[in-house]
């Protein structure tokens, strides 16, 4: 875990969790900030200064960028929140660049998520294979489904997870939800973003919800209207750190 | 002969047939016209008439303009001979900076950089020459406007111990690949023929500040060609390596596994086709078994309608008959045909 020391588009300082093997690094940080200010307005892509990384340029990452916005109707209030992903990439032992875009800059506050790992090339080894694992999701009832595409790749210090959301049971499609993840090891604790989903008022973009998990413990409460329009295909791609040793298992009495 | 007043009073400059005496920083200089031998090449001629142009445009500059470039000459150093350390004029200085910066494909400059920039010197683990593969590797990085310059020679006797007059251009400036600067396909389109093995190549390299036209030191090194070298290039997936026989759905393409990590790179503008939500490309190689497998990397819309939604792919990696195929199967995300894939992704 680290904080920024400083950045050029007018955010706060960020905290991240981090994991940093000599040639990758995993890094997990949410922040919001408002894209009418001075500084972001200024700058050319969005730069902020870290404590020294243990490497001192990547490839690129997907950082996604997400916002707010509700709509009130004499029935209630439609959520059509939207967003995208963006590139990213660790420009020297210090900085950590984020592509600038102005697609949603009269749409803010935005926000920024890290879920990524920032890797580099030419290291003198092929790529390494992990391991899938389909995760199971229990719900109460089995009213939320996701479809084979959802799964972990779990390693000592981070996990890649893929969800596709696949179908609701109908009771269920404006409640909270809470699932288990049955293979997602219990020290990740992260807010994902939820890329996908209609979004009638932004068609370029579409829907972005987002999701925490923690504990193995899957919850999700705000969702864009069109959650669930054909072919919009919810989904959440992410490098998460875990954190610390993970708790030990419960002993089983003889 | 000509003959010519003795050098011991100085104060001697002007020509005559071809011989001109200079007073250069207290020294007396007296040079032979030089004239090319042979037939120039294409790149010489270019380069002629570009330093002639740039001879030219001194003549346009402001006068203030002109003073800068003195100024700034005063501090920087010419080439040193017999040990004094040589002064260069403005004007020299203006042709020297622009010439290099035009070689690299910047514009002239008018304005003399703000002052001499230190620019650091080439630092690299080894050079593999064979008659397949001209390469630097483990090159110390340096980030742009820093570009790296590459000098060789026709491969020679591995008995000739100077062969540096004939050094020519290989790359007039280029970013290392992570470390690497495969050279092979300019070395052979500069050169022309393939270094022979058993004899020797000279070369030459250093960086160039393209943003000034500044350079570091000139690092010389020799070696002899091999037949083979147990050099392994980076396992990649690009443009050259598609299958001319078969149909690829992507307009760019630059996969990379060389990670050391469980991820791979991914970088490819898919265009779909047949209206299945994939892209399929095909190699004309096979991948190593070690790779192969599955990926799973992001992606962004980019059509002409203006979509610019977050997708999610599946990448496939199998090998087939001696070539392999990649698709890119969509997965999350609304799905348009004209998708930019990037970035770091698992493989399993």
């Amino acid at each position: 875990m680290f904080n920024s020391i400083s950045n050029n588009f007018g955010a706060p300082q960020i905290q991240f969790k981090d994991y940093q093997a000599p040639n990758y690094v995993v890094l997990n940080a949410k922040v919001t900030f408002d894209p009418t200010n001075a500084a972001y307005q200024a700058c050319d892509q969005l730069e902020i200064t870290v404590p020294d990384l243990t490497i001192d340029r990547s490839t690129i990452g997907g950082v996604f960028v997400r916002f707010i916005e509700t709509q009130s109707y004499s029935w209630g209030d439609a959520i059509y929140d939207g967003g995208t992903v963006l590139k990213s990439w660790i420009k020297n032992k210090n900085t950590i660049i984020v592509e600038k875009q102005p697609w949603f800059d009269q749409n803010g506050p935005l926000t920024l998520y890290f879920v990524t790992m920032y890797a580099q090339l030419n290291q003198g080894a092929n790529a390494i294979k992990g391991t899938k694992q389909r995760l199971t999701v229990t719900t109460e009832g089995n009213y939320l489904r996701f479809s084979s595409d959802t799964f972990v790749v779990v390693f000592d210090h981070w996990v890649f997870m893929h969800l596709q959301f696949s179908s609701c049971s109908y009771a269920q499609r404006d409640l909270p939800w809470e699932a288990t993840f049955e293979q997602m090891p219990a020290n990740v604790t992260a807010d994902v973003p939820v890329p996908g989903g209609g979004n009638q008022f932004h068609q370029n973009c579409f829907g972005m919800g987002e999701c925490h998990i923690e504990n193995k413990i899957f919850t999700m409460d705000r969702r864009v209207m069109g959650f669930w329009d054909t072919g919009r295909e919810p989904f959440a791609f992410a490098f998460l750190v875990r954190e610390g040793e993970e708790p030990a298992p419960e002993p089983v009495e003889e | 002969m000509i003959a010519l007043p003795s050098i011991a009073f100085g104060g001697f400059s002007g020509s005559a047939k071809g011989v001109t005496a200079r007073q250069v920083g207290g020294r007396s200089v007296l040079s032979l016209k030089c004239f090319p031998t042979g037939a120039a090449t294409g790149a010489q001629l270019a380069r002629r008439a570009s330093l002639k142009k740039i001879s030219k445009s001194w003549k346009a500059l402001s006068s203030e303009q002109m003073r800068e470039w003195d100024r700034l000459a005063e501090h920087a150093s010419g080439a040193s001979s017999l040990g004094q350390k040589a002064e260069i004029s403005g004007l020299n200085l203006y042709i020297r900076l622009n010439s290099y910066r035009v070689m690299a494909g910047e514009s002239m400059m008018a304005d003399a950089p703000a002052a001499e920039v230190a620019v650091p010197n080439v630092s690299y683990s080894q050079v593999v020459v064979t008659p397949e593969l001209v390469v630097f590797g483990g090159i110390k990085h340096e980030s742009a406007p820093l570009k790296f310059v590459v000098k060789m020679s026709v491969s020679q006797s591995a008995g000739v111990s100077n062969g540096w007059s004939k050094t020519v251009i290989i790359t007039p400036g280029m970013e290392d690949d992570w470390g690497e600067a495969d050279v092979t396909r300019l070395y052979l389109k500069t050169i022309g023929v393939e270094p022979v093995p058993g004899e020797k190549v000279f070369i030459e390299t250093y960086w160039l500040d393209t943003a000034t036209g500044f350079t570091g030191l000139e690092c010389r090194d020799t070696v002899v060609v091999t037949g083979e070298s147990p050099y392994q290039r980076r396992v990649k997936a690009t443009m050259d390596n598609l299958d001319p026989t078969e149909e690829s759905h992507v307009s760019s393409l630059d996969v990379d596994f060389s990670t050391g990590a469980p991820v791979a790179q991914f970088n490819a503008q898919c265009l779909g086709h047949s209206n299945v939500a994939s892209s399929e490309v095909y190699l004309d190689q096979q991948l190593p078994a070690e790779v192969v497998g599955t990926g799973m990397a992001i992606g962004r819309s980019n059509d002409d309608d203006g979509h610019i939604n977050a997708q999610s792919y599946l990448v496939y990696m199998y090998n087939r008959n001696g070539k392999s195929q990649l698709t890119f199967a969509h997965r999350g995300g609304p799905y348009y045909t004209k998708t930019e894939v990037f970035g770091t992704g698992i493989i399993y």
